[in-house]
């Protein structure tokens, strides 16, 4: 992965990571940094509002950010699409700090993953995490970030700092050839 | 990437063997010099330990809703995930089998849709919520509560309700937090049993009934307004039993359903006429010299003032008049009923709140101990008991700051409030009735309720007078609600709090009905944020204390394991024949003793007899004999009835995916003729309407229920704003103040009518 895309991957994880309004901006504002764009008045208290409507809750979550929720044939969390993804990390040295807690693959947690698995692939002289990241890029988030970010924009709930995140990870989707 | 190698990463997935070989790079390839994950972190694969090829852990876990049945749950977990659970077989009751709501358990734990983190409300029912620490939510809390202090010179503006959402009994520590603040407002009563609990006190001395297990042994079995089928599932095997041993099973309800459809023959009676038809069944036995002259002779008091009674003022005649029922099928049941030995009827709460539900209670204990069924296997006027709760209540009991000043009136203690006099001052909290929270709390003065603390409870969709609450909550200066999901009360806090479910925590439970106990161990990590009650009560305690040393006696470091297990004591351990807790890990256990209610005879009525006339109810203010008392004048042209659901518990289940596809809109359910009158047909959207208030919904038509009554069951469904408690007001039932800290609620004496919208 070329070196700008990593930047805006991580970006991107510290978007969905946000536990404030505060983190919103931050990410926000690098990312649109990152693109030479110019972020408009952003009323961050309104971007938090509607990213917790979307991910957080409390209310029944808009878009539930995690994996299992789009790729399992009776959604819910902590099933085997969260272990899976557990596994995954497992086979490549890492493990959540907050194992049990929060799900592993919490879009946030595996968009920090695609970062180790990817560079793993490319600084080390093996097969297996090149195959491994591989794996997890097309086979698993290929195969739900397309149905979370179309949920997204059907959401009731909505907000330009969720639309520029959301046209980030699409481009960066994109980039790895994921449509 | 190519298939073969897909197949080899999938293989690896699948297999911890594989995995480990295809692992070997990780040594043989060296490090990644900065590996540019923020948030994993490098596994220790030895920290990480065994690794389970299929097998399962078990934990034992208890359902804490209030539910008859209180099942024993067997939980399988495995990679720290909890898989599936079912009923323990261990118990006799449980029988290894769960009911439709304890099977969605898991789709509950791992609901998308539980309150993950504490959140702070911007402008309440605004939806616009920040998430926040819980450091810092407790700060905003415990700042609130000293300026409330300063303010009034005491914490009786913080009022506290908490009712049946967690019956695990570590749970009673969140009473602990309010007596660890000092003297606080508490919401006391029950809006459910309190009237059948103080007429059997005032019958017998305690409510006690026999252990549900000897139903088996019946002859006659009378379901009398409660729905086992759908309420307590458990209990069904035995009254099947006792059914292929010969009993008769008889249902009186004013709805058909599923129980009264199982039973061999059902009566549909006049709503709130139960006191009138034990009545003639009784005066029918007493004509017929049907009578257990020997019991009642033995055992009784006031039985001849009784017989006056009926001779005087209740015919067979009027009773089916009454009741609905002819004459000659009252007859036929009342010489079956007292000629079947030994004869049971299990009395429902749903016929006890009515304005007139003590006195219908009262009349059939007379039924049953006339026929001399009191104090036999086998036979029993059977409501609960509450036997088995003889634990230490070691979270509850906390002592207030020193230098806490409180209210100097009478406080009302609740059913569940084991709590001895404490010695000292004569300060004591300020009670409430739980049954009229909104008119309690608009009314408070001096000082006036300023935060409200909510837990295992959903008082938005549960406590009456929806409308009337809603201004309620508009005078509160901070809502505080501990909740697993965003209901209607949520939708109104300031700051809500996430707390764990059954599976992520430690406590014991026991029923009220059956004689388990049942262990609940943590199975599985809490999930995102999730605190326990007890957790967070020593949380803001340890909070409040660094803010303001002394302000809070609450414990701030405890291990939720040992507060379990200082539940217990000798008497627990001797009932239940164990010498420690850590059996109970084995399976649940069953009370020794105590199964059968008054098998000695030796009754808790200040006579130590069985009282049919009673001058403590006298005293009290209602009649001493079990006499018939009219039921609420209807204030519009149908009867409203609000039961329990089949897909949920009160407010809780109903939200859950599996549960929606079942069930997944309300229906108001009118009887054909009723429908027809208003020119509504099935699917129709109506408009039910009354004094209270109004209710948007769609008609479902059946003959299940009368044609004088309209059905709505009670229900929190999270894609509708669908409330019964817009239609319900906060009447009382006539009894419940004497051992439930208020009285019940008229919940089945509501009127309405209903137009197509």
């Amino acid at each position: 992965m070329a070196p700008e895309q990593r930047k805006r991957l991580a970006l991107l994880r510290d978007f969905f990571m946000a536990r404030s309004g505060k983190d919103l901006s931050l990410a926000c504002t690098a990312l649109a940094d990152w693109a030479g764009q110019i972020l408009g008045e952003t009323d961050w208290d309104e971007a938090e509002f509607a990213f917790n409507r979307l991910f957080v809750g409390p209310m029944a979550l808009q878009a539930p950010p995690y994996a299992s929720i789009y790729l399992s044939t009776d959604p819910r969390l902590m099933d085997d699409i969260t272990l899976k993804v557990r596994r995954i990390y497992e086979m490549a040295g890492l493990e959540s700090p907050l194992q049990g807690r929060l799900p592993d693959d919490h879009l946030g947690v595996e968009l920090d993953a695609a970062l180790g698995l990817s560079a793993l692939a490319e600084d080390l002289d093996a097969e297996e995490p090149r195959a491994l990241w591989d794996y997890f890029l097309h086979e698993h988030l290929g195969g739900w970030l397309p149905q979370f970010i179309n949920r997204v924009r059907r959401a009731e709930a909505n907000h330009p700092a969720v639309d520029l995140a959301l046209d980030h990870l699409e481009a960066w989707l994109a980039h790895q050839d994921i449509h | 990437m190519s298939q073969w190698e897909k197949t080899e990463i999938e293989k690896a997935l699948d297999c911890p063997m594989t995995r480990r070989r295809f692992m070997k790079w990780l040594t043989a390839a060296g490090v990644v010099s900065a590996m540019p994950c923020s948030f994993l972190i490098p596994r220790d694969a030895q920290a990480a330990g065994i690794v389970y090829e299929g097998g399962y852990k078990t934990f034992r876990n208890a359902c804490p809703r209030n539910c008859y049945d209180t099942c024993s749950i067997v939980t399988y977990v495995k990679d720290g995930v909890a898989k599936f659970v079912e009923g323990a077989k261990e118990s006799t009751f449980t029988r290894g089998g769960l009911c439709v709501k304890g099977n969605s358990y898991i789709r509950r734990l791992y609901s998308p849709d539980r309150i993950k983190y504490p959140m702070v409300q911007q402008g309440r029912g605004t939806g616009n919520w920040k998430r926040v620490s819980w450091d810092d939510a407790l700060t905003r809390i415990s700042e609130k509560f000293f300026e409330m202090n300063e303010k009034d010179g005491s914490m009786l503006g913080l009022a506290m309700t908490k009712y049946s959402g967690n019956f695990g009994i570590t749970n009673y520590g969140v009473e602990g937090l309010m007596s660890s603040l000092g003297y606080t407002t508490r919401l006391v009563g029950t809006p459910c049993w309190p009237a059948g609990i103080d007429a059997q006190n005032y019958d017998m001395g305690n409510m006690w009934c026999n252990d549900p297990e000897d139903m088996v042994d019946a002859r006659y079995v009378i379901l009398w307004g409660v729905n086992p089928a759908w309420c307590s599932v458990h209990t069904m095997k035995y009254i099947y039993e006792a059914r292929q041993r010969g009993a008769k099973i008889l249902c009186i309800d004013p709805v058909l359903t599923q129980t009264a459809a199982k039973a061999d023959e059902y009566w549909q009676l006049n709503t709130g006429e139960d006191g009138a038809l034990a009545l003639g069944m009784a005066r029918h036995i007493l004509d017929k010299g049907l009578v257990d002259q020997d019991w009642v002779a033995e055992n009784s008091i006031g039985f001849k003032e009784f017989a006056d009674y009926l001779k005087q003022e209740v015919t067979l005649e009027w009773a089916s008049e009454k009741s609905g029922i002819p004459a000659r099928r009252i007859a036929r049941v009342a010489e079956e009923f007292a000629t079947a030995d030994p004869a049971t009827i299990w009395i429902g709460y749903g016929m006890q709140r009515h304005v007139n539900g003590g006195a219908s209670v009262r009349s059939i204990d007379a039924l049953v101990a006339m026929t001399g069924n009191v104090g036999k296997i086998g036979g029993g006027a059977r409501y609960g008991h509450l036997q088995t709760w003889g634990f230490n209540y070691h979270a509850m009991i906390q002592q207030p700051p020193q230098g806490a000043k409180g209210y100097l009136g009478k406080a009302a203690k609740g059913e569940f409030d084991f709590t001895k006099k404490s010695e000292g001052p004569a300060y004591t909290n300020r009670t409430l009735n739980i049954n009229k929270t909104a008119r309690e709390i608009l009314d408070a003065t001096d000082p006036p309720v300023r935060a409200l603390w909510v837990s295992c409870k959903n008082p938005m969709n549960q406590d009456f007078d929806r409308n009337l609450l809603e201004k309620a909550f508009k005078k509160l200066e901070l809502v505080v609600v501990v909740d697993q999901f965003f209901n209607p009360t949520v939708e109104q806090a300031d700051i809500v709090l996430p707390v764990t479910t059954l599976f992520e925590e430690w406590t014991v439970n026991a029923g009220y009905w059956h004689y388990w106990l049942s262990l609940n161990e943590q199975a599985v990590k809490p999930l995102h944020e999730a605190k326990s009650n007890i957790e967070i009560a020593a949380a803001l305690s340890k909070k409040m204390n660094e803010l303001t040393p002394g302000s809070c006696t609450f414990p701030t470091n405890i291990d939720t394991k040992d507060w379990m297990a200082k539940e217990f004591n000798k008497g627990v351990y001797d009932l239940f024949g164990i010498n420690s807790w850590k059996e109970l890990k084995n399976g649940p256990q069953k009370a020794k003793t105590n199964l059968l209610a008054w098998g000695d005879g030796k009754f808790g009525t200040p006579s130590g007899k069985y009282e049919f006339k009673s001058d403590l109810c006298a005293e009290h203010g209602f009649n001493a004999l079990p006499k018939y008392v009219a039921g609420r004048k209807p204030y519009d042209k149908l009867r409203l009835l609000t039961p329990h659901t089949k897909f949920g518990l009160h407010s809780q289940f109903i939200n859950l995916d599996w549960m929606e596809e079942f069930n997944p809109r309300p229906y108001v359910y009118i009887h054909p003729e009723t429908a027809r009158a208003r020119n509504i047909a099935e699917g129709d959207r109506v408009r039910v309407k009354n004094k209270t208030g109004e209710v948007t919904i769609t008609a479902s038509l059946t003959d299940n229920v009368p044609a004088d009554a309209i059905l709505m069951y009670e229900a929190w469904f999270k894609n509708t704003p669908y409330n019964c408690q817009n239609l319900v007001d906060d009447t009382s039932a006539d009894m419940g103040g004497y051992k439930a800290g208020a009285p019940g609620v008229a919940i089945h004496d509501q009127f309405a009518d209903l137009v197509k919208a």
